[in-house]
């Protein structure tokens, strides 16, 4: 009896998620092997998908790139969270996510007003008699915007593993001879591995699949797959569009696959 | 080593928060240019609670995040139970299908969303308008869903299942267990989770901006909408007031809950029942609160007995009330109490034609150019007119009548011109030596100005200015000259800054770039607003000569309310004032008395005859030839062209080459160190 109550409890979800989640991966599917025009069987998307490979590699490259400094800036800030009082913890906590629940691209127009040639940095430059720099429209910049807009994701997911460590694992290292360089080498970091794994995961998913950032702060030529994603499913080509969808998702899944094999197999899931 | 720790971190907030300082401070900015602070003013808090439809929008996100995450909270907390108690195999199954949406990209999500309810909705069930609030709902709780699920999961596991067994054997029935037992238990997890997929939902773009179409539309997709184009100030003022509020939100909640620690350590069994019964009663309030919303908006927004007529147009494109000019919608809406007009925007002929041609959405009006009138009217797209309905067409002058130069539409069938106009160069007077303009077209493809150049964004504009400077016909089929345009338009892209059509705008005004093709009317709104903007037109190499005009698509649902809204823009005195704002030529002769003068009297917006014999029509093309074209600008615009050796490409690949390894070593050094570890065990 129990058994078949869950079965009814879950049925109604199960087909929700079938409905809305996998079914439409089929329809991408669909829509990737067919002619825009005529609607008929072709292979040709997928063979168009070769001219866009390098704007594939472009960008998770840069994905690669800010998941990496993004861990390097959100380490120490999430081992610096993770050791402070109960109160300052959940406030500092608070004010990581905060930035998250705010329009993303009202704060990278921000960025953009910020470093324009004649934006306010260079302004300010410009005041001081200083020649400006030559920030917008760089990979740089693009890759800071990504930086900027995933840290959040990296801090948190940090601080909730680096937070569970045991203080007695340190006190024991210590007291055992360690050097502080070593109790972090030896203890620290490799229990807080899943959750650089997770951050890792976390920045890059979203880094890499991100049609808004490259359009703001980057130029012509650091166009990212997912603009032109949206490019072509806004444009009258949604088919190709669809087949370099599934090219994203595919590398996604992989990535996400391999990421956690090298994390631990525990509760992996979200820790937002 | 704890004191840089400290200085690190203060500089990593400061960090995160500098663009919202901005923001905020833009906020209070009489100008409307974020990146100078010309004096404080709150006008753009008092112009923000006057904006209704600004407020429309805000409403519209709440109540989907209200109802989705109703929806989330129920659904998703039945089905919890019942996953916890699926056999293992099961369980592991459903979860991984609950782990996809978390795992997708969320533009992948919004596509594929999207091609379903388009392939579902209008393909397989014929409706055209498949993509609606109905479906937006789906789509948040799709992705919603999992939030809920994955946080009271854990709550099920950590939950003594004997306690339920204890409370059955006490004689409560299934039911009285889950809500006397479990409910309290698991409570936590659902509230996190629902908070959870209230935040997302309140906030998503992406998936959203895919999904919607233009019965409803949420506050983050206009945002999209306004940032394409010069972004009102007011919404600098709405995102303080956010931001304080959802700060004033995290800090109550922090300290409502760090309250109730402390006094669970103090007296433990007292007063622990009580806080959780406080709690418990402030959570159904709040469900209760927003359940009442949702539900009252619900009905308010279905019980509308007016028409509602969705016109679709150019950004910019129709006077607002802003400076002074009539607001024409608002005047339409009083002059018609019936309908209710529904507005939105395009920034292109080819993003307007996909967007009916994708599918999905119903719209009543719109405006394209010509030869996109004949390629709509090829592939019956656009509905045939009833001209008793729009008497005042017989304003319109002769000449748009002519089928001799209305070649688009030769019958007067199918559209009712709006405006003209021609497309030229913008370009700053205080950077551009005007000596340059000699080159004509040939000048956004000078290195003198690159990254300082703007071109245009959408096809058959881009591929006219390569025409007209490789002196081909702008009206060929002939498919070596289209290459040959594309090899020239590969060749620019070095010295492009960006691709741009409403985006001109900010960029051209505040000196970020200093050349641009545009339309001449869009240019005297930005000369305008910077004196220092000159538009000049290549009269040797010829112009593109435009007519915009009102049609119906064949999608309409209110023929004839959209052919009211087109009798009243042929007004003259109505088509007048709107060109007040807009700048453009009018096709009828008699809005000139209703014009300002300079307007009337100038050479940009009315060019003198002998000038407007230069300049070209885009005449209708095969389909196959418009296809293509599109095709190959995709190409220009998404494919890298002669992977330059620029210094900053190969600093990059090396430093990415270098992390790519460090991180490789370390993950695979860590690996062998825990395979060892375990090997050991």
């Amino acid at each position: 009896m129990k058994k078949n109550n869950a079965i009814l409890l879950s049925t109604p979800y199960i087909l929700w998620m079938l409905a809305f989640t996998l079914i439409p991966l089929g329809v991408v599917a669909y829509y990737a092997v067919t002619d825009p025009v005529t609607g008929a069987f072709t292979l040709d998307n997928l063979a168009q998908l070769r001219l866009y490979m390098p704007v594939l590699g472009r960008s998770v490259g840069y994905s690669i790139v800010s998941a990496i400094i993004c861990l390097l800036l959100g380490y120490p800030v999430a081992y610096y969270i993770a050791h402070r009082g109960k109160v300052a913890q959940k406030m500092l906590y608070m004010l990581v996510m905060l930035p998250m629940c705010m329009s993303f691209l009202l704060r990278t127009l921000a960025w953009k007003g910020l470093l324009d040639d004649t934006g306010i940095i260079n302004n300010f430059l410009g005041l001081l008699g200083l020649p400006t720099l030559r920030m917008v429209r760089t990979p740089g910049a693009v890759i800071m915007g990504m930086v900027y807009n995933y840290l959040p994701y990296m801090i948190l997911p940090l601080y909730s593993t680096i937070v569970k460590i045991d203080r007695r694992l340190i006190e024991a290292a210590e007291d055992l001879g360690c050097t502080p360089v070593q109790v972090f080498q030896k203890v620290t970091l490799p229990l807080s591995m899943p959750g650089i794994f997770t951050g890792i995961t976390m920045v890059f998913v979203p880094a890499v699949s991100t049609f808004y950032i490259s359009q703001k702060l980057g130029s012509a030529d650091t166009s990212l797959i997912g603009d032109v994603i949206e490019r072509f499913f806004k444009g009258n080509n949604m088919n190709l569009g669809a087949a370099l969808s599934l090219v994203l998702m595919v590398l996604v899944f992989v990535c996400t696959g391999i990421m956690n094999r090298f994390g631990d197999d525990e509760e992996g899931g979200v820790v937002v | 080593m704890k004191r840089t720790n400290r200085i690190f971190t203060v500089l990593i907030f400061i960090f995160l928060y500098i663009p919202m300082a901005v923001l905020v401070v833009a906020s209070f900015n009489t100008g409307k240019n974020i990146t100078v602070f010309e004096g404080f003013t709150l006008r753009q808090y008092a112009e923000l609670f006057r904006d209704e439809d600004l407020l429309a929008l805000l409403g519209n996100s709440l109540l989907i995040a209200v109802l989705s995450t109703l929806i989330c909270v129920g659904l998703g907390t039945v089905a919890a139970v019942g996953i916890h108690n699926l056999k293992p195999r099961m369980r592991k199954a459903v979860m991984s299908l609950t782990n996809i949406p978390m795992t997708n990209p969320d533009i992948v999500t919004g596509i594929s969303l999207s091609l379903l309810f388009v392939f579902v909705g209008s393909k397989m069930m014929g409706n055209d308008n498949s993509l609606n609030f109905g479906t937006l709902l789906i789509a948040h709780v799709t992705f919603g869903l999992p939030y809920v699920i994955l946080n009271v999961m854990p709550k099920l596991h950590q939950m003594d299942s004997s306690l339920t067994d204890a409370a059955m054997d006490l004689g409560c029935t299934p039911m009285q267990s889950f809500f006397k037992v479990t409910l309290p238990e698991i409570m936590p997890g659902i509230v996190t989770g629902g908070i959870m997929a209230f935040t997302m939902s309140l906030d998503d773009f992406v998936i959203s901006y895919f999904v919607i179409g233009f019965d409803f539309v949420t506050l983050p997709v206009e945002i999209y909408t306004y940032t394409r184009k010069a972004i009102p100030p007011k919404i600098y003022a709405m995102f303080t007031l956010l931001f304080l509020l959802i700060f004033g939100l995290m800090v109550a909640m922090n300290l409502m809950q760090l309250r109730s620690d402390r006094q669970k350590r103090s007296k433990r069994a007292v007063s622990d029942s009580k806080s959780k019964r406080i709690f418990k009663r402030v959570c159904a309030g709040l469900a209760a609160l927003a359940l009442v919303i949702g539900l009252g908006s619900f009905i308010g927004m279905t019980r509308q007995d007016k028409t509602v007529l969705n016109v679709y147009n150019w950004g910019m494109n129709i006077a607002d009330g802003s400076d002074d000019t009539m607001d024409i919608i608002a005047e339409f809406e009083r002059q018609n109490p019936d309908i209710d007009v529904r507005y939105s925007t395009y920034d292109s002929n080819e993003a307007l034609y996909s967007k009916l041609k994708n599918g999905g959405v119903t719209v009543d009006v719109i405006i394209p150019s010509d030869y996109m009138i004949a390629r709509m009217i090829d592939e019956g797209m656009l509905l045939e007119l009833n001209f008793d309905n729009i008497p005042n067409y017989q304003y319109v002058d002769e000449i748009f009548k002519d089928p001799n130069t209305r070649t688009y539409d030769p019958e007067n069938k199918y559209a009712v011109p709006y405006t003209w106009g021609t497309v030229g160069i913008i370009y700053n007077t205080k950077y551009v030596d005007e000596a340059d303009l000699a080159q004509g077209w040939g000048i956004l493809w000078d290195e003198k100005y690159a990254d300082k150049i703007l071109m245009i964004d959408n096809a058959r504009d881009a591929f006219g200015i390569a025409q007209y400077l490789l002196g081909y016909s702008v009206n060929t089929t002939d498919h070596d000259e289209l290459l040959a345009c594309v090899e020239k338009l590969k060749e620019q892209k070095s010295v492009v800054q960006q691709y741009v059509m409403d985006q001109i705008y900010t960029t051209m005004e505040n000196g970020e770039a200093w050349l641009a093709p545009y339309y001449a009317g869009d240019a005297m709104l930005m000369m305008d607003s910077n004196p220092d903007l000159a538009f000049y037109l290549p009269q040797d190499q010829g112009f593109n000569l435009f007519t915009d005009a009102m049609c119906i698509p064949s999608c309409a649902q209110e023929k004839e309310a959209a052919e009211r809204f087109i009798n009243f823009m042929t007004d003259p005195e109505i088509s007048g004032a709107n060109m007040d704002y807009i700048c453009y030529a009018s096709p009828i002769s008699e809005a000139k008395n209703y014009m300002e003068e300079y307007l009337a009297e100038s050479e940009v917006v009315y060019p003198p005859t002998e000038v407007q014999a230069k300049g070209t029509a885009f005449n209708f093309l095969p389909e196959e030839v418009s296809r293509e074209m599109d095709q190959l600008f995709m190409e220009v615009r998404s494919t890298d062209t002669a992977e330059g050796g620029g210094t900053e490409d190969v600093i990059f690949l090396i430093v990415l080459g270098a992390l790519a390894v460090a991180g490789v070593a370390f993950s695979v050094s860590s690996f062998v160190k825990k395979v060892k570890r375990k090997t050991k065990k």
